[in-house]
């Protein structure tokens, strides 16, 4: 039935209905604006890879802090797996989203985060001091600008049966012995997969402690001048190449972080660096695999050290949030030994604590496995030792400039060019001749 | 009533009625076609200004100045494109967008084309089979690209099952290893994801085909060929031509794939523009220089636009 042109809603109408929506939309949004604030603080942290410590976070601390304060905390997951960054540098550009954060790769927005060197220096007091390593990272200009929470420790992750198969009963301690077992290994149907591709953590934490321990740094001390550029290098990309043809399976030179943790629990390479996230999937879901797991410490180098690339996790309060002194009591109130201790402890140590109070206490006693990455805080360096952390260092880090170095000469390109192409991305980025 | 209360009466009825009059002049004056329209244009325009000219502008504006996140903005005018101009893995994403947005676009259009020709065909379950050939289009980027992650892997993966499986090699190849096969396997899911974008365009096309045209051409002795070359084709192109070139322009700004199943790597072989512009912006804090990495998309954006709007209008 056709409408009477009485009846047929005219353009006026239309109008006046898309205002009083339009109204009606807008309504309870004025309305909450014009209410009080609410006394809510918002941390945002990066999805844990251990279950048990964000439940403690969320059934234990923060309805403790809740009860306390009145203050009702809000848990922020961020995605995990490198995806943090850009949230947080976006959160940083829009000062909005949350009031206090896991502040990784803090280098690049250290200005807006407010002084917490109160908040450090009492924990620092109260819990045996800190490690003077993430002092470089966590203290800018004499200020601290977080509060280091821990390290997530990378070792080497290896098949202990299959390295045992081949007659290896020790892991090996030098660069040279790792390679002759990788040769074996991978005769046997068993090749190591180690990351170098545009991952976050697993590429940096073998490849970094492997350059030192060829007496190479990619910054001098001061971060003014070019270190990379030397025969030592050479000799590190060669020996890489010469990794990855004899020993690895071919893939790792494109891996992101979740791959080798992929390759491992499907039982396809037999040693790779990572956090012990490894182990606690395997003992999980293939308990059988999970008996045979272990971790070593990265081998020595020509120079007969060795290092480990320390994976720091810290909390800062971001200085635009509302209440920037609100966030600062909570934070302050989480990192007390009453509440931090159990906390650290659920994550099974997990995340290692850069304070000496923990270096030999029982939790490291959970798991025999876990203890070595107890010692990787007494080698552990920043991937811009010995330069400073900032924001140059944080360009090094995500435009893959020394990752690259290594992965483009095992894809075929000569050792002398893949230093100079790094030598001359790295003289851009600091702005030095 | 009193002659005195009706005099007193009479200017507040005169501006009653002059507010009436007001009333109705702007119902007037609304209801206009050239007024109504802008009315309605508005809220969309504002809408579009808001969220994509705000950005756009604003890109512009960084790519002339040294900013990090967090950081002074200082003016440093062409310095970021000179850097840019300089550094052998801006040129790198050049070459690698170039090779990916070409080879990728070709095979949609000829894969779309041929998916079109078979999809015009009377045959059972047409409908079920035009609907799951829409799927690639409907699945979010994102979890198709993850579960390409599984199908690409060297051990576990399905291609390299099927290629031990069924003999034909001891072991498959690294899908996303080396830079050849990583960019190979990039490309082979773009063509995957745009298929059936353009076979459905095609699709829609062909069957505005009038049939006595073709019936004409068997008449006149024309065979399957011919009739494809003269008729079919001719009739087709202009939806190829716009097809093709939003897909190019779809295609030389991906970002989700490559971000997800290589991150740019290996060694940066597939690093694309939009990559390479998020790495350095979001990741490095560069802004000004990443913003100058995603403007300098921004003329090939331009040029497809003019000869796409050239193109219709001609139409």
């Amino acid at each position: 039935m056709a409408l009477s042109a009485q009846s047929e809603p005219s353009r006026r109408d239309f109008l006046k209905l898309a205002a009083g929506a339009t109204a009606v939309a807008t309504g309870p949004w004025v309305a909450r604006k014009v209410e009080a604030k609410p006394a809510v603080i918002t941390f945002a942290r990066e999805s844990s890879y251990v279950k048990n410590f964000d439940e403690h976070f969320l059934k234990v601390l923060k309805p403790a802090y809740e009860k306390l304060t009145g203050i009702k905390i809000e848990y922020q997951i961020q995605a995990a797996g490198g995806g943090a960054v850009p949230q947080l540098v976006s959160m940083v550009e829009n000062k909005s989203g949350a009031d206090l954060a896991w502040v990784q790769q803090e280098w690049l927005y250290r200005d807006a985060l407010v002084d917490v060197s109160d908040i450090a220096e009492a924990v620092g007091k109260e819990q045996g001091g800190w490690y003077d390593e993430i002092k470089r990272l966590s203290v800018d200009n004499g200020k601290w600008k977080s509060v280091p929470k821990g390290n997530i420790g990378q070792l080497m992750v290896y098949r202990k049966d299959w390295f045992e198969e081949v007659g290896i009963k020790k892991f090996p301690d030098t660069w040279d012995e790792f390679l002759e077992a990788g040769i074996k290994l991978k005769a046997k149907g068993h090749p190591f997969g180690m990351s170098m591709g545009h991952g976050f953590a697993d590429n940096y934490s073998w490849l970094y402690p492997l350059l030192w321990s060829y007496g190479v740094t990619v910054m001098d001390k001061d971060g003014k001048k070019v270190a990379l550029d030397t025969n030592e290098t050479a000799k590190a990309v060669d020996f890489v190449r010469k990794l990855y043809k004899e020993a690895c399976i071919e893939d790792c030179v494109g891996w992101l972080d979740p791959h080798n943790n992929k390759a491992f629990l499907t039982s396809q390479i037999s040693c790779t660096n990572n956090a012990y996230s490894i182990m606690v999937s395997a003992k999980r879901d293939l308990p059988e695999m999970g008996k045979v797991i272990d971790h070593a410490l990265n081998p020595k180098g020509p120079n007969g050290q060795r290092y480990h690339a320390l994976v720091p996790v810290t909390h800062g309060v971001f200085a635009y949030g509302p209440d920037p002194q609100a966030a600062k009591d909570f934070l302050r109130w989480l990192m007390d030994p009453k509440q931090y201790r159990p906390w650290i402890a659920s994550g099974d140590m997990y995340f290692a604590p850069f304070l000496h109070a923990f270096d030999k206490v029982s939790e490291w006693d959970i798991e025999p496995r876990v203890k070595p990455f107890q010692k990787v805080l007494e080698t552990g360096k920043l991937t811009s030792w010995p330069a400073p952390a900032n924001r140059a260092h944080g360009a090094v880090v995500n435009r893959w400039v020394v990752i690259d170095m290594f992965s483009k000469a095992c894809t075929g390109a000569p050792t002398k060019s893949v230093i100079a192409e790094a030598v001359g991305q790295l003289k851009q980025i600091y702005g030095v001749a | 009533m009193s002659r005195v209360a009706e005099a007193s009466r009479a200017p507040a009825l005169e501006a009653r009625a002059h507010r009436l009059f007001a009333v109705a002049r702007l119902g007037e004056f609304v209801e206009r076609e050239s007024v109504f329209s802008w009315l309605m244009l508005t809220p969309p325009l504002l809408f579009l200004l808001t969220f994509l000219g705000y950005p756009f502008f604003y890109g512009v504006y960084l790519s002339f100045f040294r900013r990090e996140v967090a950081g002074p903005a200082t003016f440093a005018g062409l310095g970021n494109f000179v850097t840019l101009a300089n550094d052998p893995i801006f040129w790198q994403s050049v070459g690698n967008t170039v090779k990916f947005t070409a080879v990728a676009t070709v095979l949609k259009a000829a894969g779309g084309l041929g998916m079109a020709l078979v999809m015009n065909q009377n045959f059972r379950m047409k409908a079920l089979t035009r609907a799951m050939l829409l799927l690639p289009f409907i699945v979010p980027t994102v979890l198709s690209t993850v579960a390409w992650q599984w199908i690409l892997d060297p051990g576990m993966g399905l291609f390299n099952r099927l290629l031990v499986v069924s003999g034909l090699a001891t072991t498959g190849p690294s899908w996303l290893g080396t830079p050849a096969m990583a960019m190979l396997s990039i490309i082979m899911v773009n063509t995957w994801r745009g298929l059936p974008f353009f076979g459905i365009s095609i699709l829609a096309g062909l069957q505005t085909i009038p049939a006595e045209l073709h019936e004409s051409a068997t008449i006149d002795g024309a065979g399957t060929w011919n009739r494809f070359r003269y008729v079919t084709l001719p009739s087709l192109l202009p939806v190829i031509f716009i097809v093709t070139t939003f897909s190019i322009i779809f295609t030389f700004f991906d970002f989700q794939l490559v971000y997800v199943l290589t991150g740019g790597g290996p060694a940066n072989s597939t690093h694309l523009m939009a990559t390479y512009a998020y790495s350095l912006s979001m990741g490095a804090g560069q802004m000004g220089l990443g913003s100058a990495v995603a403007l300098s998309m921004v003329p090939v954006l331009g040029l497809l636009l003019v000869v796409l709007t050239l193109y219709v209008r001609k139409d």
